[in-house]
């Protein structure tokens, strides 16, 4: 295994800590558990600094929780990190728009 | 029982060895295995005693020759078999078709309830601590274990039967193993840890200075009414 | 306990922000920003770190508050549980320079894991579960551990549900750390029996396995 838990991650306090069960992560859905791996795995690549995200994930669920919003804690990281890798030019408007719209369609399935 | 599970004591297992960056499972399906064994307690179907007596259950070559999920698996067979839960039949079937057509794809089923149940899980208190008779002994207390030999499932280690020790702490009552085990309710009894002298358990002991401590429900214990002893 | 990622077969309506997370997958994926494997390694890495390090603010907050670690000794369950690791049923035993404990379990496999995550192979193994009760010196000594013979040892085979962790003791040399710092010294190994904590944060690179 050459992935080692970066502890600036796995210890993140407060209301952008991850949600944990008896020490253990919870993920509700599998979607959750491949964006939070998405996120890290271009981390360790050094692609973004962690504090680049962990800001856009703390102002992410401000925004949430001032506008009443009941979206859960990978909703909100999902926003947070789309948001960030626009930022970043990493990927376009159009590119995310266009994808979408092919997995919407039905023109692409693929799963992981 | 006398299984070959209990293994304190035991000889000839070699030295320990230890895998540096192990995985945490070795294939996919231990993974599948871990997964039905939680959400199956998280149900109640079926309880953590009855799920180590199907383990211990194993006729002891199987249990010897098998991995750590292998073991699971093997009590999980037993146990939806035992319960009725599964058919013996169906189990073979199904075994025989999956191993024809391996593509078939299986069954998806979302339970979000079941996934609350497993994600909620009760407290170690709230599982096995429950409110039971006053204990019969106290800390510093000598005691002397049973020499018996159940058939059923228990929690008193062969290597310590009919051995002396001392009570070294009093804890409240838990559910006791022995009756959960077999569909006989809980009933919970005061539980201890008990320290034992190594030359006590294992004779003349060839390594000094060592004791060894077991949590033994009371049911276990009888006082310990000789002038010497451990 | 994750869900069933990693199953490519979706035969149920799956929700919209599942379906936004798949296409940003392949997005990501194409551009070689990432790729399965590595969002694979990443999930499972991370759903291994329960452990040792819960057991490790445990170790270093008794290292460090008196008063806690009194409180820890009397009853783990309900010292842990000031920590933010409620519901687990713990008792704590405490390394000195005349007392080294060393947890087992012969029966099965019993283990802190609210605390330490889920056990190494070792532990698990029949050499261990064997042995530890009988010759405990012998399998510290196959761990690199020499107890001198004035030493007591203590082995604590978990019957019950009551799970044992071990505080070991704190090394000469780390007056100055924080507890933060002291937490990183801290190894599963050493919260199980077969190890002593290291003052340097070299040999802290066991810490997570």
């Amino acid at each position: 295994m050459s992935v080692q838990p970066d502890r600036q991650i796995a210890d993140m306090e407060g209301g952008s800590a991850l949600p944990r069960k008896n020490g253990e992560l919870v993920f509700d859905a599998a979607w959750e558990a491949r964006v939070f791996g998405m996120t890290i795995s271009m981390h360790e690549r050094q692609l973004f600094a962690w504090n680049e995200f962990r800001d856009e994930l703390i102002d992410e669920i401000g925004e949430a929780d001032r506008t009443g919003s009941d979206s859960t804690y990978y909703e909100r990281w999902l926003e947070a990190f789309e948001h960030l890798l626009l930022s970043k030019g990493l990927i376009s408007q159009e590119e995310l728009a266009a994808r979408l719209e092919d997995f919407e369609s039905g023109r692409r399935d693929d799963a992981f | 029982m006398n299984g070959a599970h209990d293994m304190g004591g035991m000889h000839g297992f070699g030295p320990v060895v230890r895998e540096e960056d192990e995985p945490l499972w070795h294939a996919d399906w231990e993974r599948t295995v871990y997964g039905m064994q939680r959400a199956i307690r998280a149900r109640g179907i079926i309880n953590i005693d009855e799920s180590r007596h199907g383990i211990e259950r194993m006729p002891p070559a199987e249990y010897l020759a098998a991995s750590y999920y292998e073991r699971w698996l093997s009590s999980l067979e037993r146990n939806l078999v035992d319960k009725g839960i599964i058919g013996e039949d169906e189990l073979v079937t199904r075994t025989a078709e999956l191993a024809e057509h391996p593509q078939t794809p299986l069954p998806q089923r979302d339970d979000p309830e079941l996934r609350r149940l497993m994600t909620d899980q009760p407290s170690g208190q709230e599982l096995y601590q429950r409110e039971g008779p006053a204990p019969r002994f106290a800390a510093g207390d000598r005691v002397v274990t049973r020499n018996v030999h159940p058939t059923g499932h228990t929690r008193l280690p062969r290597y310590a039967r009919g051995k002396r020790g001392t009570v070294h702490a009093v804890h409240g009552c838990y559910i006791l193993p022995d009756a959960h085990a077999h569909g006989r309710g809980e009933q919970p009894q005061p539980m201890y840890t008990v320290s034992f002298e190594g030359a006590e358990l294992w004779g003349p002991s060839w390594e000094p200075r060592e004791r060894v401590y077991i949590d033994l429900w009371e049911s276990y214990l009888e006082p310990n009414t000789e002038e010497s002893g451990a | 306990m994750s869900g069933n990622h990693g199953d490519g077969h979706h035969s149920h309506p799956e929700s919209a922000v599942a379906l936004r997370a798949r296409a940003l997958e392949s997005l990501l994926i194409e551009k070689g920003l990432t790729s399965s494997e590595v969002v694979d390694q990443v999930i499972s890495a991370y759903e291994q770190d329960v452990g040792p390090h819960n057991g490790a603010k445990v170790v270093a907050r008794a290292w460090t508050d008196p008063a806690f670690k009194v409180r820890l000794l009397a009853d783990g369950s309900a010292a842990v549980a000031e920590l933010g690791f409620g519901g687990a049923l713990i008792a704590v035993v405490e390394n000195t320079p005349s007392v080294h404990n060393l947890v087992v379990c012969t029966l099965c496999s019993c283990y802190p894991s609210a605390l330490l995550g889920l056990p190494p192979t070792w532990y698990k193994s029949f050499a261990y579960r064997s042995r530890a009760v009988i010759e405990p010196r012998a399998v510290l000594r196959e761990f690199g551990l020499e107890l001198p013979d004035s030493v007591e040892v203590r082995v604590w085979d978990s019957s019950s549900e009551l799970r044992y962790l071990v505080l070991p003791e704190r090394p000469a040399g780390t007056e100055g750390l924080s507890e933060e710092e002291l937490a990183a010294l801290v190894t599963r190994d050493a919260m199980i029996g077969v190890a002593k904590v290291q003052a340097t944060a070299a040999t802290a690179g066991q810490a997570a396995g």
